[in-house]
């Protein structure tokens, strides 16, 4: 049995060792670039929150943040020099136009006063807006268990195959997050109004719900 | 002579290829038509009869061989290629093997936009004018709704500038799709039934337009073609299912097939996907990872009538225990 394995048609010496280096190199090649990318992904200033990690399954698309409107402009441009009064108040000359209805919260709860252009999570770790959802779930830790599930949030795509995500912000408003109401699509027609046609003799009035 | 005894004895002399396929289907058609010039005495008349005769003949879904379904399904995908000037699939895939469907509603999040409603029209080929919806979304007074939902007290009429109002509540509604399902129950010429995965669909052409099932539906979900079906030739859908979203004849009942075109191809509900506040869920109920059964092992869930134990495979929940 042994000597079949190891019988004269055996692949030589050489072309082992071969192989041996390609795929040494290979390995190396895909640590370095992993790693690489991972280092550049990451701001320094950045944790990798465990949330990350945890996006539901295998298949799960996770949709890219929605982007900022036109008006963002990055809030070092005007944020940078001043020092920050961290006394929570009600803003009067500037941002006006944001009404909070969060809770109790307030600009700086979410917002870094030192890095202006950051979120920040419950201990200080720095989250870039993209990832605004990590800091949400501090919070809204029931909700993160839904969504992961698919029952809080909208799904779409595949029940079964790929399933497309929505972060947070895809849906709710951070300063306001509440859902505003919406203009509702046209009522169906009334039987009296569909009677008198050739369609006429009254649907809903036999609909016996 | 039926459509599919024509099909056996068309059959041998096909050797398979497309062209001899082509061929036989130009055959059937001359023949159909043949028949009807030969009953009414006017070819004209006939002409545009002659596919109509054939899906009037044939066998019921259930019984035709998978020879005589490929036959039905090309001539129908043919006929309604033609009728609406753009190609026209038309499929039967089967249920998946360990696949019950279930459907899931956040009572907590609908707004009552009837977003969904029209999705539904357009996805499933619904009539235009005369209008039918299949889901009709019912607005109650919350303060009535605290004493248990009476679905006579729902009023699908509302129409204010926005939604959700202020005291209001909002519960679509469509086919259940029962597991002890009265309408299929009562249908005198087995053109309704229920499906290995759950999904109580109708044969169109069994169709005999008695309407028993209506009158057993304890839900109002089932709809009745009164007049001819209306749909303009640039908003069909031209993905369909033979059992789905086939244009219906006037005089045939019709209604929601959790989108049998789509979800049997492994895809959500267009109502699922049209939901702009995520409300509807979907999905496998063997499934123990499924979203479906996540909600129903989490949430507070109910089924519409439970006293009358038809066993709806779709439950409203409570996906929030804070309400509006």
């Amino acid at each position: 049995m042994s000597s079949d394995q190891t019988g004269p048609e055996g692949p030589s010496p050489p072309s082992y060792q071969l192989a041996t280096w390609v795929l040494l190199g290979t390995a190396v090649v895909l640590v370095v670039s992993l790693f690489g990318v991972r280092l550049e992904q990451r701001p320094e200033t950045t944790r990798d929150y465990p949330v990350r990690a945890q996006v539901p399954d295998a298949l799960a698309v996770l949709m890219p943040a929605p982007p900022m409107s036109d008006e963002y402009m990055p809030c070092s441009d005007c944020h940078a020099e001043e020092p920050a009064n961290r006394t929570p108040r009600e803003l009067e000359d500037d941002h006006d136009d944001k009404k909070l209805a969060h809770g109790d919260l307030w600009c700086l709860h979410c917002h870094s006063a030192d890095q202006r252009d950051y979120l920040h999570l419950a201990d200080d770790t720095l989250v870039p807006f993209e990832n605004s959802w990590q800091l949400c779930t501090q919070c809204h830790a029931k909700k993160l268990r839904d969504w992961r599930a698919g029952v809080h949030g909208k799904r779409t795509g595949h029940w079964r195959g790929e399933k497309e995500y929505r972060t947070c912000v895809a849906c709710h408003d951070p300063h306001s997050p509440a859902f505003k109401p919406i203009a509702p699509k046209p009522r169906p027609r009334r039987p009296e109004e569909i009677a008198g046609g050739s369609s006429a003799i009254g649907e809903h009035a036999h609909d016996g719900l | 002579m039926t459509a599919s005894d024509r099909d056996r004895e068309a059959k041998p002399s096909t050797g398979g290829s497309e062209s001899a396929d082509a061929s036989r289907r130009g055959f059937l058609k001359g023949a159909a038509t043949i028949g009807v010039g030969a009953l009414s005495g006017v070819p004209t008349a006939a002409k545009a009869l002659e596919f109509d005769i054939e899906d009037f003949f044939r066998k019921n879904f259930r019984e035709l061989s998978d020879e005589e379904l490929e036959a039905v399904l090309r001539r129908v995908e043919e006929k309604y290629s033609n009728r609406y000037g753009k190609q026209v699939t038309v499929s039967a895939n089967g249920p998946m093997e360990g696949v019950v469907f279930g459907y899931g509603l956040d009572v907590s999040r609908c707004v009552g936009c009837r977003q969904c409603v029209y999705a539904c029209v357009d996805e499933n080929n619904q009539s235009r004018d005369p209008e039918i919806h299949w889901i009709r979304v019912l607005e109650f007074e919350r303060e009535a709704v605290l004493r248990g939902i009476n679905l006579e007290d729902g009023n699908p009429y509302y129409e204010p500038d926005q939604v959700p109002q202020e005291g209001k509540f909002y519960l679509p509604v469509a086919c259940q799709h029962c597991e002890d399902s009265p309408c299929s129950q009562v249908c005198p010429t087995g053109a309704t039934w229920q499906e290995p995965d759950g999904i109580v669909v109708i044969d169109y052409d069994w169709c005999i337009g008695c309407r028993y099932c209506m009158a057993a539906c304890p839900y109002g979900a089932r709809h009745f073609n009164w007049g001819e079906p209306n749909v303009p030739a640039e908003e069909i859908n031209p993905n369909m299912h033979i059992i789905g979203n086939t244009p219906r004849p006037r005089g045939v009942v019709e209604k929601c097939t959790f989108c049998i075109q789509r979800t049997r191809e492994g895809r959500y509900p267009a109502c699922v996907e049209a939901c702009p506040v995520g409300a509807r869920k979907f999905g496998n109920l063997l499934d123990p990872e499924s979203e479906i059964r996540y909600l129903m092992e989490n949430k507070r869930t109910f089924v519409l009538k439970s006293e009358l134990e038809t066993k709806p495979k779709f439950f409203y929940f409570y996906g929030s225990s804070v309400t509006r």
